[in-house]
C-alpha cells in the first residue's frame, strides 16, 4: 500500500516514493497507523495478514507516583525524555530523524519544547552517532542516543563494546562516559522480517561495562528509561516496537525510577518458572494462564527487565532458611566454611529452588541466546568458583 | 554564525584539487532552510532555468567532464623554517618569547630522550611494549603549544609530546609503561595508552580512530557550555581510512562543532605506505569534501604547526566549525617495539629525515642564529635530559605493581554482584595456589 509504503523512511527503502504528494499528507497524520497494526485491537486484521498475535497485559494503575495519564510506549518514552531534558539542562538527544518527531514518534514536540541544539538530526552513521554520544559523555553532559533499529546497531558495536564500556576501567576511573543511554527499537513487529525485527541483547551481555535493558510496558519503560538515563553507567535501552503502540497502560507524568538489575515476580507460582523480557513477558503470562487452566500447572512468571547485570538473585540466590551441602564432587572451600547462607560463592536458586523447573523464552535465535547464560548459571551455581 | 559564502570557490568548478578548495558553509545545505517539505513543491517559471535540487548549490553545465583529482599537484605545505632553520617570511615569524621557543626544544628532546630508555628498556625486557615518537616531536609540540591548557586532547597513541608539553611527569610516563602502582590508570593498559584528567589528556584506547567522533561530541558538548574550549583530535593517516574517521568528520561540519582534527601523516601505518592507503591528495584534501577549512602544513616545522594551530584555533571557538591539518612528517622510528621496519623501507630513506629534515635540529638552528643556544648548552641539556628520564626510570623499576584486587573495579561505576563474586573467588584462589603466581611484586 502506497500509504504505508511512505511511512517510515528506512524501513521500506522507498525513499523515491515520498516525493509522492502522499508523504506530506500522511506525515501529519498519524503516518504509522498503517505500519503498525496493534494485532490485539484489531483481530481481523491480523487474520487477513495471518499473523500470530499477542495480547498485552497492562499492569494496574500504579498509585505511588501521583497523577497517572493513560500512554502507550513510545508516548511513555517521549514523557520520560521531557523529563529528562527539563531536569538536566546538559541533556541532548540525536539519532536520525529524531527531530521531526522520529519514525516512531518518541521525539515528538521535544525539538520544539527544548530547542535545535538539543534536540537534533545526525548524519546517517551509527558508529558516528555512538561514538559522538561517548563525546559528550566524556564531558559529564547527558547523551541520549537513539539507533533507529537494533539491527543496525552493528555499525557501533565497536564503539560500544571496545570504547563505551571500557572508558572507565581503562582509563583508571580518571575518564567515563557513563551518561550516554543509547536507545533502539527491537524485536519482532510482524512484517520486519530479517532487518527491522532483530534482539541483539546476546551480543551486548558478553560485554562487561555496559548495561542493557528492557521494558515489557508503558510503566515500566518509563521507570526503567529514567533510570538508565541517570546511571553512570552507559545503558542500552531496547523499546520492543511492537509494543509502541499496542502497549497503553497509566502511566504517571512525573518522574519516577524503576532500578536496574532487579527482575520482577509479576506472578507467583508453584510449579515450573517463566523468565522472559520485552514482548515475550506477555506470550508467557498467556503461556501461563493457559497451562493453568488446561494442564493444571502453576507458573512463576519473572521479567527479568535487565539482561546485564542481571539479577541473579531473584533467579538463583542463597538459601534464607536451611543449608544444602554442595553436592558437586569438588570442593570450592567455600561451602565448609561460614554460617549458612552467607558463603559469598554460593548461589541457590530462588524461584527455581522452590519451583524445580525453568522455562526461559526469549525471540532471539537459540544458540548463544541470552537464555544460554542463565540456564547455565542455575544449572551450575557453583560455575563462579570454578 | 553564517559564514558568507560570496567569497569561496565553489568545490565542484575549480579544477582539481591545485588550489586550497576552502569551503566555506554552503548555503544550498542549510542557509535555504529546507525544513518544510512544502518548498519542494513550490511552482516556478519555465523560464527559471536555476538548478533546484535541495542537495547541492550549483550551476548546470552542458559539457560532460569528469573532475581530474590532481595529486600530481596536491595541496600546497605551509612552512615557516626552512630545512636549516632559517625564517622564509619575516612575516610569518610567530616571534615567540626567547622561554617559550626553549620550551619546545627541551620538550622534544627529552621526549626524544626517553623515548630512547624507554625502548631499550623494552629490549631489555623492562616493560612488554614500546611506541617511540622519533621525527614528530614537532607535531606535538607545536600544536600543544598553541592551544590553551584546559582545551581537550583526544590523541591516538603517538603523541606524548603533548603530555610532555603540558608538564605530565617522567615519573607518571614511566608508572603507566611499567604498569606499576602510581600509574594513575591502575596498570589495566598496555604502555603508552597515557591519560590525564587533569591534564585534559583523554586516555588513549588502542582501536584507530575511534577518538574522532568522540572528541566531536566533547567539541559539541563545550559549544553548548559556551566553554571557550576547543578539541584537538590526533590521528595518523593510516587511521584516517577508518569509517569513524568520516564519521567524524561529517559529524563535525554538520553539527558546527568547535575541533581541530589534527592528521599526522607520517608516510606509514605500521609497513603500508601511503601509496596503499589512499589515491587521493592526502588528508587535507577529504576536509573540502566535508565541508571543513583545511591546511597542509610541513610538521618538521614547529613554527608553521604552531601557526596554523593556533588560527585554528581561533577560528574554531569563534566560529563553532571544525578544523583540519594535515602536518605532513616522517616516522623516523618503526612502529612500535614489535616492528622491524628494515623489512619494508630502506635505511637511507630514513637516514634522510633523521639527518637532513629532523623538526629538533631544525629548532637548534633557529635556537643558535637567535643567539638563545649554543653547543655548550646543548652537551649540558643532554647530560641533564639523560640523567632525570634515568631517575625517575630507575624509580619506576623499583615499584610495586597494582593489588590484583583492581582487576575488577570500575567495569561499572559500582561493583554488580557478579564480578565482586569473581574477585572474591580469584583472592581464594590466591590464598590456595598463590606460590605459582609473582605475588611478590603485586601490592595487597
Amino acid at each position: 500500500m502506497a500509504a504505508t509504503a511512505v511511512t517510515v523512511g528506512r524501513l521500506l527503502r522507498l525513499r523515491a516514493a515520498g516525493a509522492e504528494g502522499h508523504w506530506r499528507r500522511l506525515r501529519g497524520a498519524g503516518l504509522l497507523r498503517g505500519f503498525l497494526q496493534p494485532a490485539s485491537a484489531d483481530g481481523d486484521a491480523a487474520q487477513r495478514r495471518q499473523v500470530a498475535h499477542f495480547t498485552f497485559q497492562p499492569d494496574p494503575e500504579p498509585l505511588e507516583y501521583g497523577q497517572t495519564q493513560k500512554m502507550n510506549l513510545f508516548q511513555a518514552v517521549t514523557s520520560a525524555l521531557d523529563n529528562s531534558l527539563a531536569k538536566d539542562p546538559t541533556a541532548v538527544i540525536f539519532g536520525e530523524d529524531v527531530a521531526f518527531g522520529g519514525v516512531f514518534r518518541c521525539t515528538v514536540g521535544l525539538r520544539d519544547k527544548y530547542g535545535k541544539d538539543r534536540v537534533f538530526n545526525t548524519p546517517l552513521c551509527e558508529q558516528g552517532i555512538v561514538g559522538f554520544g561517548i563525546g559528550i559523555a566524556v564531558t559529564g553532559a547527558t547523551a541520549i542516543a537513539e539507533i533507529q533499529f537494533a539491527d543496525y546497531i552493528f555499525p557501533a558495536f565497536d564503539q560500544i563494546v571496545n570504547e563505551a564500556a571500557k572508558y572507565r576501567y581503562r582509563s583508571g576511573d580518571l575518564f567515563n562516559c557513563g551518561s550516554l543511554t543509547i536507545r533502539s527499537p527491537w524485536g519482532c513487529v510482524g512484517h520486519g522480517a530479517l532487518y527491522h525485527s532483530q534482539s541483539p541483547e546476546a551480543f551486548f551481555a558478553h560485554c562487561p561495562g555496559i548495561k542493557v535493558v528492557i521494558p515489557r510496558s508503558p510503566f515500566q519503560a518509563k521507570g526503567l528509561l529514567l533510570s538508565c538515563i541517570e546511571d553512570k553507567n552507559p545503558c542500552i535501552f531496547f523499546e520492543p516496537k511492537i509494543l509502541y503502540r499496542a502497549a497503553v497502560e497509566q502511566v504517571p507524568i512525573e518522574p519516577y525510577n524503576i532500578p536496574l538489575s532487579q527482575a520482577e515476580v509479576i506472578q507467583e507460582g508453584s510449579d515450573v518458572t517463566l523468565v522472559a523480557w520485552g514482548t515475550q513477558v506477555h506470550v508467557v503470562r498467556e503461556v501461563a494462564s493457559m497451562a493453568h487452566e488446561k494442564l493444571g500447572v502453576s507458573c512463576e512468571v519473572i521479567d527479568l527487565r535487565t539482561i546485564i547485570p542481571w539479577d541473579v538473585d531473584t533467579v538463583c540466590k542463597f538459601p534464607n532458611q536451611g543449608w544444602n551441602p554442595c553436592p558437586l564432587p569438588w570442593k570450592c572451600g567455600v561451602l565448609t566454611t561460614g554460617p549458612p547462607g552467607k558463603s559469598p560463592g554460593c548461589s541457590y536458586l530462588k524461584s527455581v529452588i522452590k519451583t524445580g523447573r525453568l522455562l526461559v523464552s526469549h525471540e532471539a535465535p537459540l544458540t548463544g541466546g541470552f537464555a544460554s547464560e542463565i540456564s547455565s548459571t542455575v544449572q551450575c551455581p557453583w560455575r563462579v568458583c570454578v | 554564525m553564517a559564514v558568507a559564502a560570496a567569497a569561496a570557490r565553489v568545490w565542484g568548478s575549480s579544477r582539481g584539487l591545485g588550489r586550497v578548495g576552502l569551503l566555506l558553509r554552503r548555503p544550498g545545505a542549510r542557509g535555504l532552510a529546507r525544513s518544510h517539505p512544502q518548498r519542494q513543491q513550490q511552482h516556478f517559471s519555465s523560464l527559471d532555468d536555476k538548478p533546484q535540487f535541495p542537495g547541492a548549490s550549483a550551476e548546470f553545465i552542458d559539457k560532460l567532464e569528469f573532475i581530474q583529482p590532481n595529486v600530481i599537484s596536491g595541496i600546497p605545505i605551509y612552512r615557516v623554517m626552512d630545512r636549516q632553520g632559517q625564517i622564509i617570511n619575516p612575516s610569518e615569524d610567530p616571534h615567540l618569547p626567547q622561554e617559550k621557543v626553549l620550551k619546545f626544544y627541551k620538550t622534544m628532546t627529552l621526549l626524544n630522550t626517553m623515548d630512547r630508555i624507554l625502548y631499550e628498556s623494552q629490549r631489555q625486557g623492562r616493560i612488554s611494549f614500546y611506541m617511540t615518537n622519533y621525527g614528530e616531536e614537532g607535531t606535538h609540540v607545536g600544536s600543544a603549544a598553541a592551544l590553551d591548557s584546559t582545551d581537550l586532547v583526544f590523541g591516538q597513541y603517538r603523541e606524548a609530546g603533548v603530555l610532555m608539553y603540558r608538564n605530565y611527569p617522567l615519573e607518571l610516563f614511566m608508572a603507566q609503561c611499567y604498569g606499576n602502582v602510581s600509574d594513575l590508570g591502575k596498570g589495566r593498559q598496555m604502555p603508552v595508552h597515557y591519560g590525564c584528567r587533569e591534564r585534559h589528556f583523554v586516555t588513549i584506547s588502542s582501536p584507530l580512530a575511534t577518538q574522532i567522533p568522540q572528541a566531536v561530541g566533547a567539541a559539541y558538548a563545550a559549544k553548548r557550555a559556551n566553554a571557550n574550549r576547543v578539541i584537538i583530535c590526533y590521528f595518523g593517516e593510516g587511521a584516517a581510512s577508518e569509517g569513524d574517521a568520516h564519521a567524524g568528520f561529517n559529524f563535525a561540519a554538520t553539527l558546527e562543532c568547535p575541533i581541530i582534527f589534527f592528521c599526522r601523516n607520517n608516510g606509514y601505518a605500521i609497513s603500508t605506505p601511503t601509496s596503499e592507503q589512499y589515491r587521493g591528495d592526502g588528508i587535507a584534501a577529504r576536509g573540502p569534501g566535508y565541508g571543513i577549512l583545511s591546511i597542509r602544513v610541513d610538521g618538521n616545522d614547529v613554527f608553521a604547526v604552531y601557526n596554523a594551530t593556533k588560527e585554528a584555533r581561533r577560528r574554531a571557538v569563534a566560529e563553532n566549525q571544525p578544523f583540519l591539518i594535515e602536518a605532513m612528517t616522517y616516522r623516523i622510528g618503526h612502529h612500535s617495539t614489535s616492528d622491524d621496519s628494515s623489512a619494508y623501507r630502506s635505511v637511507d630513506e630514513v637516514n634522510y629525515w633523521d639527518k637532513q629534515d629532523h623538526p629538533i635540529s631544525r629548532l637548534r638552528h633557529y635556537l643558535q642564529s637567535c643567539g638563545w643556544w649554543d653547543d655548550e648548552q646543548e652537551k649540558a641539556w643532554r647530560k641533564q635530559s639523560r640523567k632525570k628520564v634515568m631517575e625517575a626510570f630507575e624509580q619506576a623499576e623499583r615499584k610495586l605493581k597494582p593489588s590484583p584486587s583492581l582487576l575488577f573495579s570500575d567495569v561499572y561505576q559500582e561493583m554488580p554482584t557478579q564480578l565482586r563474586k569473581q574477585q572474591e573467588s580469584l583472592a581464594r584462589h590466591l590464598q590456595a595456589y598463590g606460590e605459582h603466581y609473582p605475588l611478590d611484586h603485586f601490592e595487597k
